[in-house]
């Protein structure tokens, strides 16, 4: 059979075929069918902190960190509780990355603060003696493209009703809503009041005067996405 | 001896020195980990089976020759044989395809395996022995183990000497700072710093029973000097006359009214573990991940490194 | 017609080979700095201040990835298609005028995507997903591209004199379509330009950017089902079928067993796809699915040996071949080197070696003697072969070739095993508590360990990477050298001195 085959390219490529999907047929598809669906405390992304995850990943910062804790002893000691499945129902790309050549951040947010982050994104090794993590100054300078991380909203909640405006439950039985603009106004100016909120804790002078006047450098940004890891 | 086994060993003893080095940094070696013996077993076969099988096929380049009956077609001028499957290789499949159905049908489900059932049972068997050898750890000991987690969790803000790293966080060698004192008093404290919910007030509720009047700016430059110089020098009388009332006279805090500002305590650190703060400096995240032990022995480190 | 030989038209292959040439070099030098850049962090500012958001580290890496998969292997993979595929199926593309069009326009869409991956991976466009870094303009191009290269390809085997399919055209035709349904599957996405506001607003933020069709732990599976078999039919697929072609036709060897090749064919194909989830051990996706990629990761060694073992076979008796050809040389290197990570992927599939092995350098160092000892040579050693026969002229220096080889294998052996220690130590620390029950190190003490490892790596790659200036510099030499006949063509590659 494989003889004829090979005399006959088309039943030959339809043969390839159909033996390299069946796996995917197998493996994902069911998967699919069961949606990942959001823990309990679980939020989307608000509009500073979905421009925080887009300046990440501009920056690649994926290539150096993980955001998955597994389950070890060792990985919960450093890092905290391990990843559940439905913590990543608002991750569109995840961000789990596969090299750790810095430490995972899944829950950075709980045990780095505004200040820390401040120093550290401007000169690790001055924090860290001994860091190789790259130094980014100009985050301090360059602004946020928050017009595009407000059409990811919109996007996420018009294809996938990503639950923005409406109560989404927490852990302690009370419900949060996290806030999306109803025009690129209005996400312009939600997004300058999480800003405020971040540079209050910092010292740059020149990052609070571009915040005092309505611009948001990205270093705010990104801070912000830091804080909303937990 | 043929020039091939003597690069064999010699590639397979260098690849087996590499595998050692790693053992031989890292703090304990294999540490009785399941997954370090495992991982280094799988490095060796690793190296092993390469090196058997591939001198096996060179020594057949160097003394085999070709063989075996040509298939009628070519292509290009490339032919082939119509040689069988080699039988190690076959066995070898077989073995696997069916160790690999074996265990997807039987072997996986009997199991009834969960990585989370996993992690419960480790961190069970590891909470029981250690909760067993630092169970009633006091003194050097403690303070010991408050190092090494100090090291671990603390030193990326507060530095390798607990020196804040140039005010980028607190100066763990000495209880405060000046500037500490004066941003407290100016703005007050709400960090369970006692344990339980008791802020202190910002300048405006601070009193000097001395002059009756509410503390002035002069005072607060004097005090603060006073109480990070270790509660000496100027400024005794405006201390006594505002802050002696809750803090106690010698500094060392009153329970359930004022924490001691004179020196760490284990209790101190404790509550600042458990609930943070934020001060001039910056934000101390909680870390409510230590476990109770945990924090009293780091309590117990800062307290001993403190002046 | 059939009485005088046929005239086979390598244009395109010619075009593809310069692409290998130079994308290698732009991809390997771009390696060579991220490997500095972490050993001394310092030159993440190698052109200062100004530039260091396009010059650091994180900005570099997808660059790296993308030019050596997409630009140099791909590149390669054209380029020995357009050479072996005439020949094994005796058809000229000079037949074939629209066939002569596809080639060329599958090469200068290549280009355009091309230059458009490298100056928006500068500019930090990317979707992040690692091998599918692309914004979907980029991705709707590759596309189509990727129809061209079917059409040209699916074009010349309609027109073939050669009835039945040489085994490297099986292995041609797995990799097309392999990578269309992949590629399409990964990268679905929505692009955020049909958002609309409450107050009606659309098209807000920029033309080009787009959120993945999915969320979280399926777009993990669907990435690394992705990631792993672009391995498969990148790394792969397509290098098998380059050395099932040079290796007997530069030896001039049979090859040794034409039922071996078969059912590894098929075995292949079968096993690869299910072992993606060796990618996502012990992270969120259901346990059976990792079961699934850790077993079919062992079983997959046994179809990738076969194919190392009938190469390694058709050698026999003829180690005095290996011993004076470093094209030779670098053919059987390569598929040892492809024995050896095929051996060490499935060990490090094992769940509890993951445990350690994953998310530390001792994955990059598997990478490594993957793609450079196996991709790389084999890569390599067919342009080594095509040069003559596409230029008509003698290779320029056989000595030069022969130092390359071993600069170039020094330059592996550094790489991999520096990673190998690197990756291991690195990932017994993280594990390791003491005597009290805590964390042993701190992160940063895991990291400042490496550096002797980060130094010696980045040597080997320098190494490799001045073979591969070697390698350029002897192709381009060979351009330029005196004519030999066609006859003196047949089998082994007239070398000079
Ligand atoms: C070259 C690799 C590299 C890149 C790229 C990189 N980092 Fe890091 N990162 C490190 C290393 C190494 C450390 C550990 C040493 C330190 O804290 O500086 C680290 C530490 C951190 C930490 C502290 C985490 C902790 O638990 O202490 C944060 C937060 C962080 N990086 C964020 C980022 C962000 C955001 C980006 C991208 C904009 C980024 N990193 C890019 C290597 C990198
Ligand atoms: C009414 C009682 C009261 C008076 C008077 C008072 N304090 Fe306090 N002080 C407290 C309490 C309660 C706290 C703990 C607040 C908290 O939990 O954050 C505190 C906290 C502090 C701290 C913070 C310690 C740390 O580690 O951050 C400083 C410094 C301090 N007091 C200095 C002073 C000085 C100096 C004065 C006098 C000028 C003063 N206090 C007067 C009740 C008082
Ligand atoms: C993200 C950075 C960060 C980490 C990690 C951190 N600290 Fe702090 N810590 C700070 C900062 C900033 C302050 C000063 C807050 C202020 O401005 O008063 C501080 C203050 C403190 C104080 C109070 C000093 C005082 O008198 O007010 C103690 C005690 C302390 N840290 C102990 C620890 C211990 C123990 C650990 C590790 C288990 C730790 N810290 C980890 C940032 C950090
Ligand atoms: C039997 C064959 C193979 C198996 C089972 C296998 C298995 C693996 C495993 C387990 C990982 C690590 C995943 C992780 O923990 O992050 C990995 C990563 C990788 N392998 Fe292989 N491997 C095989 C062959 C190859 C070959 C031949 C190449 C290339 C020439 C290759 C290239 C890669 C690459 C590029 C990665 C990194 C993916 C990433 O994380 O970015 N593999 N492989
Ligand atoms: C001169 C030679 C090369 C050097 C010095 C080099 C160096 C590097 C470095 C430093 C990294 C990043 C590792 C990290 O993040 O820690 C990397 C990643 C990678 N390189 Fe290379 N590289 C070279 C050649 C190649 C070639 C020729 C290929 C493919 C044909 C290749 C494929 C890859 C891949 C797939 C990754 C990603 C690995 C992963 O994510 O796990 N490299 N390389
Ligand atoms: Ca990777
Ligand atoms: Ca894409
Ligand atoms: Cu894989």
């Amino acid at each position: 059979m494989f003889h004829w085959l090979e005399k006959h390219p088309f039943f030959f490529s339809v043969a390839v075929f159909l033996v390299i999907s069946f796996a995917g047929l197998v493996e994902i598809l069911p998967n699919f069918a069961q949606q990942s669906r959001p823990t309990i405390g679980t939020a989307p992304y608000s509009t500073l902190e979905l421009a925080g995850r887009h300046v990440y990943i501009k920056n690649s910062c994926n290539a150096c960190h993980s955001q998955l804790v597994r389950p070890f002893k060792s990985e919960t000691d450093r890092y905290g509780h391990y990843s559940l499945s439905g913590e990543y129902a608002y991750d569109r790309p995840f961000l789990w990355g596969s090299k750790r050549t810095g430490p995972d951040l899944m829950r950075v947010g709980n045990y780095r603060t505004t200040d820390w982050h401040e120093n550290h994104m401007k000169d690790p090794a001055s924090v860290v003696p001994g860091s190789i993590m790259p130094a980014y100054r100009w985050m301090y300078i360059n602004n946020t493209d928050i017009n595009t991380a407000f059409a990811e909203q919109l996007t996420i909640a018009q294809f996938f009703s990503v639950p923005y405006n409406k109560p989404v439950p927490m852990k302690d039985g009370s419900s949060i809503i996290v806030k999306m603009g109803g025009s690129v106004a209005e996400a312009n100016a939600l997004a300058l009041e999480e800003a405020k909120v971040i540079v209050a804790d910092m010292k740059d002078q020149d990052v609070k005067d571009a915040v005092a006047r309505g611009e948001i450098p990205e270093i705010v940004a990104i801070i912000a996405y830091m804080n909303s890891l937990k | 001896m043929n020039k091939i086994y003597l690069w064999g060993i010699i590639v397979t003893v260098l690849m087996l020195v590499f595998t050692y080095i790693p053992l031989a940094i890292s703090e304990g070696g294999l540490n009785d980990d399941i997954v370090n013996i495992i991982t280094i077993a799988g490095a060796v076969a690793l190296i092993l089976i390469t090196v058997l099988v591939v001198i096996k096929y060179v020594r057949q380049m160097q003394v085999d020759t070709a063989t075996g009956e040509l298939a009628d077609e070519n292509w290009d001028g490339i032919g082939k044989y119509k040689n069988s499957i080699p039988t190690g290789w076959a066995v070898a499949f077989l073995l696997t395809m069916v160790w690999g159905t074996w265990y997807m049908t039987i072997g996986y489900p009997v199991n009834s395996y969960s990585q989370i059932g996993e992690y419960n049972e480790d961190t069970e068997v590891h909470n029981a022995k250690y909760q067993a050898k630092y169970g009633d750890f006091t003194g050097d000991k403690l303070v010991e183990m408050g190092e090494s987690i100090f090291l671990a969790e603390c030193k990326v803000c507060h530095g390798i000497n607990a020196d804040g790293i140039d005010g980028k966080a607190a100066d763990l060698n000495s209880r405060i700072s000046a500037q500490t004192v004066k941003y407290v008093i100016e703005k007050g404290s709400d960090y369970q710093l006692i344990g339980s919910a008791m802020p202190m007030s910002d300048r405006n509720g601070l009193f000097n029973v001395n002059t009756g009047a509410l503390i002035t700016d002069a005072e607060i430059d004097i005090v603060s000097t006073f109480v990070a110089n270790g509660m000496s020098g100027e400024g005794a009388e405006v201390y006594a006359g505002a802050c002696a009332a809750c803090h106690g006279a010698d500094g060392k805090g009153m329970d359930y009214v004022a924490p001691n500002i004179a020196t760490y305590t284990p209790a101190l650190v404790v509550n600042i573990l458990n609930f943070g703060k934020k001060g001039h400096m910056g934000v101390m995240p909680k870390f409510d991940r230590l476990n109770d032990k945990q924090k009293e022995a780091v309590g117990a480190y800062i307290t001993s490194i403190s002046k | 017609m059939e009485n005088h030989p046929l005239e086979y038209d390598y244009t395109v292959a010619k075009m593809f080979m310069l692409t290998t040439i130079i994308l290698g070099i732009v991809g390997m030098l771009i390696g060579v700095i991220l490997a500095f850049q972490l050993a001394y962090p310092g030159l993440n500012l190698m052109l200062g201040e100004g530039l260091a958001e396009y010059t650091n580290f994180s900005r570099l890496r997808p660059l790296h990835t993308d030019a050596v998969v997409f630009g140099f292997t791909l590149s390669g993979i054209f380029a020995t298609w357009y050479y072996i595929g005439q020949r094994v199926l005796k058809v000229s593309m000079a037949e074939s005028k629209l066939l002569m069009f596809l080639g060329k326009l599958h090469f200068w869409l290549y280009l355009v995507v091309i230059v458009a991956a490298v100056v928006s991976l500068f500019m930090g466009i990317t979707s992040s997903k690692e091998y599918a870094e692309f914004e979907w303009p980029i991705d709707i191009l590759v596309v189509v591209v990727w129809v061209i290269f079917g059409a040209g390809m699916f074009g010349l085997i309609g027109i073939r004199r050669e009835k039945s399919l040489y085994i490297s055209v099986w292995y041609y035709i797995a990799t097309f379509l392999g990578i269309a349904m992949l590629y399409l599957f990964n990268n679905m996405a929505i692009p955020t330009m049909f958002g609309v506001s409450d107050i009606g607003e659309s098209g807000v933020g920029v033309w080009y950017h787009s959120v993945s069709m999915y969320a979280g732990t399926n777009d993990a599976l669907v990435q690394w089902w992705y990631g792993h078999n672009a391995v498969a039919f990148g790394f792969t697929v397509p290098i098998v079928a380059m050395i099932y072609y040079f290796l007997p036709k530069e030896s001039g060897q049979a090859i040794y067993s034409y039922k071996l090749s078969l059912l590894s064919f098929w075995a292949l194909m079968f096993l690869y796809l299910w072992a993606g989830g060796h990618h996502l051990l012990y992270s969120t996706v259901p346990d059976w699915l990792q079961t699934m990629g850790s077993i079919f990761s062992v079983i997959l060694i046994l179809p990738s040996w076969g194919s190392a073992i009938n190469m390694l076979l058709t050698m026999k008796g003829e180690w005095q071949q290996v011993a004076a050809s470093p094209l030779i040389k670098f053919m059987v290197l390569s598929s040892t080197f492809y024995m050896f990570s095929t051996l060490e992927g499935p060990i490090q599939a094992i769940k509890s070696v993951n445990a350690i092995a994953h998310f530390t350098d001792w994955i990059v160092g598997h990478v490594h003697d993957g793609t450079l000892g196996w991709v790389g040579f084999m890569i390599m050693a067919a342009l080594y072969h095509m040069a003559p026969r596409l230029f008509k002229r003698e290779i320029y220096s056989k000595s030069l070739m022969t130092a390359q080889f071993w600069i170039q294998t020094v330059g592996v052996v550094l790489y991999f095993t520096s990673m190998w220690i690197a990756g291991i130590t690195q990932g017994m620390m993280w594990r390791a508590h003491d005597e009290f029950g805590n964390l042993a190190y701190s992160f940063i003490d895991t990291v400042t360990v490496l550096h002797p490892y980060y130094v010696i790596r980045s040597v080997g790659g320098l190494l490799y990477l001045i073979g591969f200036f070697m390698f350029a510099y002897n192709i381009y030499k060979t351009m330029s050298a005196r004519k030999v006949e066609e006859s003196e063509l047949q089998n082994a590659t007239p070398m000079g001195a």
